[in-house]
């Protein structure tokens, strides 16, 4: 562990019953990512990773343990302040996307700027610039249903970083795409972490997960069983 | 999020669910649409009170009379009304005028009719208020000293006149047999030809002072005799005073609460003549004149007459309440059409509760279809709740991003519903006033929608339709993100 580390989680438990049985979801997962890290988690289904995704966006809370970003436990935050949390400084991805289906392309990615407090008068442009910026300029006013998964997939990624969060938090973000499109989201994602965001990214995909990310750690039944080999080392990345 | 993302949402999600929204929206416009109809009904009908009260003045209008005693209504008690009386109460601030009813009969003759009538004598002043200002024909007289008279419209029928105008401007003959106190009390001692001191002399002294089956006797048929002579004297002994004046106006009489009015009215000075002459001999006159203590004054002393019942007129942008209470406390009793319209004000606000309960019924029930749209909504919209929240949305902008769904529908249901209900009320005026043109009844205004009905109706809808959403809104708000946007 480092000494002041972006993001940590201390002794992070997530434990529900389901009927008589307790599943531990997450067991005891301590973790520092650092501001710039491409983090991979990888792990069998049910390991755990959603899980954890969840627990580091607010969206979960823990059974016991903690997680802190940039020192704040986010178990102290209201949930008010956990929102806030999320409409500010994280962003997420999801292997389903997750987009509005009676919304256009532009309106899902507006509606991230609805929570952070972004002037109305600048939404749409700043969504513009987003869509833009990943390629789908002529696809603005299409709704879900009329992009294909890899588009929808940037769509999302647009949604998630047009309100530029600190940490991007990535959920299988190629689990539903073919091989050509998951390419070319690994590399968006890669272009994106050369920007100097964090990203933190759930994959089966082992070899997306070493073309992409600084170090991978490896998840089981709930337990982070390695901790993670640097794929590349971090001050050689420019 | 801001009103203006909470407005595009809901309505955005509103008009997708089009038929859904309609429906829901189809249970507040009828239940609104009742409901207005109700209490617009309730609302003419206090309108056209409250008009007819304002036309005649009414609000402005108080009445004095004595104080009666608690177990004889007709005996008097406390101070008399009299002139001195009238004085003290124009002297009160705001009272602007102050005339007395003071009534008597007379004969009246018009063309070949001869009729027994009662009138009444008032003063220019009085005659211009609006009590007296509803008018068949002609106008009223021109000052106090008028030759002139105003019949009512009753009167009119007896006589037989077609028109009110036909009488404008024609002779009536007013006369009235008046009898004094003195005639009656010369009665007691002279009457056909027999004096008391006969009566008394065929009185057996004797008899008198030792027998009391005598005495007892003797008494009670000296004491019937003397009030026979009395009777006698008063009621035969009549003169008539007679006085020939021009119809000016045809009124018409209306007997609004304790108002009244009679159907020969002539100007105050002209009816001097009669009413200072004496006492009509009509038995009833008798017994007001001794009820109100009058039966000894002389014919002409204004000082000491004393009336039965006083009108006081004060100006309508003045409170009534400190000129009763001023009234009151000089030992009268009033009668405020003001406080009476208060109190018809007070039961109609029950009347029009109870017409709002039928409507706020069918409001209830729609306030359950506004549950149901509003649950199938978030159970539809779960995964969009789950994104939302994993943005960055809190509890509270999800809660309040339901109740605002909720409440346009309820602003579009009584909106629609207000112009509904104000449909129905117009469609009904019009069946109405049909049915009264054929019935011969003055068409009159049944209902009214005053801007407050339209204030309560868009204030309850959109109420009702905002706490019929709170449960659904907290059950979206406490919709769990990781559940909502677990694959599937």
């Amino acid at each position: 562990m480092t000494d002041n580390p972006f993001l940590r989680t201390i002794d992070l438990c997530r434990h529900y019953e389901r009927g008589h049985q307790k599943v531990r979801a997450i067991d005891g997962v301590s973790l520092d990512v650092g501001r710039g890290e491409f983090l991979a988690i990888v792990g069998s289904s049910g390991s755990g990773k959603s899980t954890l995704l969840n627990l580091l966006a607010g969206l979960d809370t823990p059974s016991s343990g903690s997680v802190e970003f940039e020192g704040a436990a986010l178990s102290a935050m209201s949930r008010k302040q956990l929102a806030a949390y999320r409409a500010h400084r994280i962003g997420m991805i999801f292997q389903s996307f997750n987009l509005i289906s009676h919304y256009t392309a532009l309106q899902n990615v507006e509606t991230a700027l609805f929570f952070n407090g972004t002037p109305p008068a600048d939404r749409r442009r700043l969504a513009m610039e987003a869509l833009e910026g990943l390629g789908l300029a002529d696809r603005v006013l299409h709704r879900p249903a009329d992009l294909s998964g890899g588009e929808q997939q940037r769509v999302a990624v647009a949604r998630a970083i047009v309100k530029k969060p600190e940490i991007l938090l990535a959920d299988e973000p190629t689990g539903n795409l073919d091989f050509e499109n998951a390419q070319q989201i690994a590399r968006l994602l890669s272009d994106l972490n050369r920007t100097g965001l964090t990203i933190m990214m759930v994959t089966h995909n082992l070899e997306m997960a070493r073309e992409c990310s600084h170090r991978a750690i490896r998840m089981h039944y709930g337990k982070v069983v390695d901790t993670g080999v640097p794929m590349t080392d971090l001050k050689n990345r420019p | 999020m801001i009103v203006r993302d909470l407005l595009a949402i809901s309505t955005g999600n509103l008009w997708r669910m089009k038929l859904r929204t309609t429906l829901t929206v189809a249970g507040i416009v009828i239940a609104i649409a009742a409901f207005v109809t109700m209490a617009s009904f309730g609302a003419g009908t206090m309108e056209n009170i409250e008009r007819q009260f304002h036309d005649l003045g009414l609000l402005s209008t108080m009445q004095v009379y004595p104080q009666r005693r608690p177990n004889d209504p007709e005996a008097f008690r406390g101070p008399k009304l009299d002139v001195a009386a009238l004085d003290r109460f124009a002297k009160i601030p705001g009272v602007l005028l102050v005339y007395p009813f003071d009534p008597f009969t007379v004969k009246v003759r018009l063309r070949d009719s001869l009729i027994d009538a009662r009138a009444q004598s008032l003063s220019y002043a009085a005659m211009r208020t609006k009590l007296f200002s509803k008018m068949r024909a002609g106008k009223i007289f021109e000052n106090d000293s008028s030759r002139s008279a105003i019949i009512s419209s009753d009167l009119l029928r007896k006589v037989g006149a077609k028109s009110a105008d036909s009488v404008i401007g024609q002779p009536l003959i007013v006369s009235v047999q008046v009898s004094t106190i003195d005639s009656a009390f010369g009665h007691v001692i002279v009457d056909r030809g027999e004096s008391a001191l006969d009566r008394i002399r065929r009185i057996h002294l004797d008899s008198l002072l030792n027998n009391s089956d005598y005495r007892g006797r003797i008494l009670r048929t000296e004491a019937n005799e003397a009030v026979r002579r009395f009777v006698n004297g008063f009621l035969n002994a009549r003169r008539t005073v007679s006085d020939t004046l021009t119809i000016c106006g045809v009124i018409e009489a209306e007997q609004v609460g304790r108002l009244r009015m009679e159907p020969v009215i002539i100007p105050f000075k002209t009816a001097e003549r009669f009413s200072t002459a004496g006492m009509s001999g009509n038995p009833t006159d008798l017994f007001a004149a001794m009820s109100a203590g009058n039966l000894f004054s002389a014919p002409d002393d204004r000082a000491g007459k004393s009336f039965s019942q006083v009108t006081i007129n004060f100006d309508p942008h003045v409170f009534y309440g400190p000129i009763k209470d001023s009234v009151e406390a000089q030992g009268y009793r009033t009668f405020s059409f003001a406080a009476e319209f208060e109190q018809i004000q007070k039961a109609f606000i029950y009347v029009n509760m109870a017409l709002g309960a039928v409507g706020l019924l069918a409001l209830f029930t729609a306030s359950l279809g506004i549950v149901n749209t509003m649950v199938m909504s978030i159970l539809e919209r779960k995964r969009e709740i789950g994104i939302f929240k994993s943005l960055g949305a809190d509890e509270g902008e999800i809660r309040v991003l339901f109740l605002v769904e909720s409440a346009i529908i309820g602003f579009i249901g009584s909106a629609v519903g207000i112009v509904s209900g104000w449909v129905i009320t117009r469609i009904a005026t019009v069946v109405a006033h049909f049915y009264m043109r054929r019935e011969g009844i003055p068409e009159m205004e049944l209902f009214a929608l005053p801007l407050w009905l339209i204030f309560i109706a868009l204030t309850v809808g959109i109420g009702v339709a905002v706490l019929a959403g709170s449960y659904p809104a907290a059950r979206a708000a406490r919709i769990d993100p990781v559940e909502a946007l677990r694959n599937d």
